[in-house]
């Protein structure tokens, strides 16, 4: 009688406890990533097309549901946030690009049960400069990026280039003269010098010596006059440099129009001259004369920060890092491998095509410049014409970077730069004058 | 009588509102999406809740305004599409002394707003010396100016007022310049206020005052208003000083007015088509400082709204944009035809 009491009280205890905890295990809460783009939106081929394949490729391996807010206007931010905030199944609003800096900082205060990710912002110090007592944030997260690093790859591919062809120079056509863009340029010169010490070291025949000219820059003063780029680059190439670093967005396409001319003028098939692209994978804007992208992986961004929410890692991360996560070469979170920069590959290219065919879908434009298939073996053509031992040498230098054995200087005040062009470089090639008349459409 | 006349065109854009929607929801329907739910999530998301509904006027404040602008200049018989280039110079103007003339509280604000709207005024001279003493077109004037006033409003804020380190935007308004946060929750600000008074202000001068009553009577019969001893000069440039000053405040609106950036994008991105939508305002209000207001939260609701009509019922913000467009050609169609037929058809 007893016992079978207790056994009662005990089933009844069971079914209580089962009640109880049904909720939780039953119905699990959706767990759902809100990505905001800024007004570049879909179809921008950079930014935040990584940013939304990254969210995709989040959504086949973590199994959450990924919602995209797409603003038009500037002033969608802090609405699309806002509104990504209130959705009780949404855990972590990504905001893509320093554009959404101000905004994040605000929204990110007013829900502090949301995680907040920017993606190449700077939220956290805005937090900082306005609201110190509630810095840092622990619900919000800047993913910055080493491109430095990825800089001084493609600085070395430059310059290992120049000695196969035998070429007096590489440029570097740069945006506006901001702080964010000095990594970029000591990165690439730093590069440089590397390689001519290791040709000395492993291509005696090749090499030669590191001159402070060898380098050509300009800063064009703008990161959407695409006339400018076209005008800085095609100085570069009247002097005969054999590849210009796009270190200014879409100046890029105006760099890409200079070597086309060149290209036309001399029916050219391939490369050189090249030009190297930033961001993301540009390599098929004109296949045969991109040589190789510094990439940002944005989509890794994205990707790392659904995962850190998910394994419930993300605040401890913020509180660790006071709120500014950075993704490089050999860059290691929470114990894990998270790379964010790299040196554009075959592979990369596929996704990368994926994603401009996408992009011809939704805006029914014409992206891509051929077939996919006819951009891939482009592609691969030249790369493979290249000698393996330039391949090889920025392998190395990837390694030595990612184990380091090497230290790429990283500067971001005035006398860090000041120091690194007297080191490297100093003149800078002025913009032609040509650059200040109106463009011919 | 006197009723009944000022409801009909009130009546007639809720008809054609009622019309816009009925296309809309086919437009929603053939995407394969329900309309009804779209509508409601539309609705819902422009007006359900408190913060929606400041988000909605926070999108509707610089349309009023600009809005004011072109009715202004239709009731004076003027097509004035300058407002998106006095805009840009108002933003200009506010941008200047918010950021870089410190001054005391308040003071500071109203210097700030006086600057940008004074900015816009001063542009919108240009078409109007052209139009009263040379004879030249304001259809054509304006849009060139709207050009100009692209190039030189980004070359100041790049040159001028560009932030050490912050290549995107201007400086930002000092804090003394900031008009008051209404709620946390949204973008709005008392810079509202100031608009709605601004439109107020506006209708009781041209239906309250002789001047008010000159301009209107040159642009519905120019031949009586000469007859009657109006100088037309004195109207065409009173007409574009009012537009003027309205762009100009809608500018600035937006950058002394608005968080979190509260400057001017070097791009200019956080101001532009605001002139432009404003011709839509217009004609939806029926030309009118009032009507203007309501045209202006309807565009704003629609700008909001269709964000939670995205995110809930998947509409492409594409497809919202095209409802959009169709809800406002709908409502565009009255006074189009009146302007049409007060234009060619009168006998």
């Amino acid at each position: 009688m007893r016992s079978r009491m207790g056994l009662a009280v005990a089933l009844v205890v069971a079914v209580a406890l089962a009640g109880l905890a049904a909720p939780t295990t039953a119905a699990p809460r959706a767990f759902k990533i809100a990505v905001v783009s800024d007004v570049g939106g879909r179809g921008d081929l950079s930014f935040n097309d990584m940013a939304f394949k990254g969210g995709e490729d989040a959504e086949r391996d973590f199994g959450v549901r990924m919602v995209e807010l797409v603003s038009k206007v500037e002033a969608d931010y802090v609405p699309n946030l806002t509104r990504a905030a209130r959705d009780p199944d949404v855990q972590l609003i990504v905001g893509v690009g320093f554009l959404l800096s101000d905004a994040l900082a605000q929204v990110a205060r007013r829900f502090p049960n949301k995680n907040f990710v920017g993606i190449d912002t700077f939220a956290q110090s805005l937090v900082k400069e306005k609201f110190a007592s509630q810095y840092p944030l622990p619900n919000l997260m800047d993913i910055v990026y080493e491109e430095h690093k990825g800089s001084a790859l493609v600085g070395a591919l430059g310059a290992l280039l120049a000695a196969h062809y035998a070429k007096p120079h590489i440029g570097g056509v740069f945006g506006i003269e901001i702080p964010v863009l000095w990594k970029f340029e000591v990165g690439y010169k730093w590069g440089a010098r590397w390689a001519t010490e290791w040709l000395a070291k492993n291509r005696p025949d090749k090499a030669f010596t590191y001159r402070k000219d060898f380098v050509l820059w300009t800063y064009t003063g703008t990161f959407s006059d695409i006339p400018k780029g076209y005008a800085a680059a095609k100085a570069m190439y009247a002097k005969n440099a054999v590849a210009v670093y796009n270190i200014a967005g879409p100046l890029g396409l105006g760099i890409n129009q200079a070597v086309q001319e060149i290209a036309r003028s001399q029916k050219l098939r391939m490369g050189p001259p090249f030009w190297i692209g930033v961001d993301a994978n540009q390599d098929w804007i004109n296949p045969g004369f991109v040589i190789a992208s510094m990439m940002k992986r944005v989509d890794r961004g994205v990707y790392y920060a659904t995962r850190w929410v998910r394994d419930g890692q993300f605040r401890d991360l913020v509180r660790r890092t006071q709120g500014v996560v950075t993704l490089g070469v050999g860059t290691r979170i929470a114990g894990q491998v998270a790379e964010g920069i790299s040196v554009s590959t075959l592979d990369d290219l596929d996704e990368f095509i994926r994603m401009g065919v996408q992009a011809e879908r939704l805006t029914g434009k014409k992206v891509l410049p051929a077939t996919p298939t006819e951009i891939k073996s482009k592609v691969k053509t030249m790369r493979e014409a290249q000698p393996k031992w330039v391949w090889d040498a920025v392998a190395e230098l990837e390694r030595k970077i990612r184990e380091g054995q090497v230290t790429v200087p990283l500067a971001v005040t005035r006398p860090d730069i000041q120091r690194w062009r007297g080191e490297l470089g100093y003149g800078p090639v002025p913009l032609p004058a040509a650059a200040y008349r109106a463009p011919a459409r | 009588m006197r009723t009944s006349r000022a409801l009909r065109p009130l009546a007639e854009s809720l008809a054609t509102v009622a019309l816009g929607l009925v296309a809309g929801a086919v437009l929603i329907w053939a995407f394969g999406h329900p309309p009804g739910a779209a509508y409601r999530a539309l609705v819902l998301g422009a007006f359900g809740t408190w913060e929606d509904l400041l988000e909605t006027l926070a999108f509707a404040t610089p349309l009023m305004l600009t809005a004011l602008t072109f009715a202004v200049g239709v009731r004076g018989g003027l097509f004035n599409i300058g407002a998106e280039g006095q805009m840009y110079l108002g933003a200009v103007g506010a941008t200047f002394v918010a950021g870089m003339v410190p001054m005391p509280a308040w003071v500071h604000l109203a210097a700030a707003t006086l600057a940008g709207m004074a900015a816009g005024a001063v542009w919108a001279l240009i078409p109007a010396a052209l139009k009263a003493w040379r004879g030249a077109h304001e259809v054509i004037s304006t849009i060139m100016c709207n050009w100009i006033a692209l190039h030189l409003s980004m070359y100041l804020a790049i040159n001028l007022l560009a932030e050490p380190g912050r290549a995107e935007r201007t400086v930002p308004a000092l804090p003394t310049a900031r008009y008051p946060v209404l709620s946390e929750d949204s973008t709005l600000t008392a810079v509202v206020f100031v608009a709605v008074g601004f439109a107020l202000l506006v209708y009781a001068y041209l239906w309250g005052t002789r001047a008010g009553y000159e301009l209107r009577l040159a642009g519905e019969n120019p031949d009586a208003a000469r007859y009657a001893g109006v100088r037309p000069q004195r109207v065409v440039v009173l007409t574009f000083v009012i537009g003027g000053l309205a762009a100009g405040l809608a500018g600035a609106s937006q950058v002394i007015g608005r968080p979190p950036a509260w400057s001017l994008y070097a791009t200019l991105g956080n101001v532009t088509t605001l002139g432009f939508d404003g011709i839509g305002v217009a004609l939806v209000g029926r030309n009118h400082p009032i009507g203007g207001i309501l045209g202006a939260v309807l565009f704003g609701a629609l700008a909001q709204g269709g964000r939670l009509m995205e995110y809930e019922v998947g509409v492409l913000s594409e497809l919202v944009r095209a409802l959009n467009g169709i809800i406002v050609f709908a409502m565009a169609v009255p006074e189009l035809w009146s302007l049409i037929r007060r234009r060619f058809l009168r006998p």
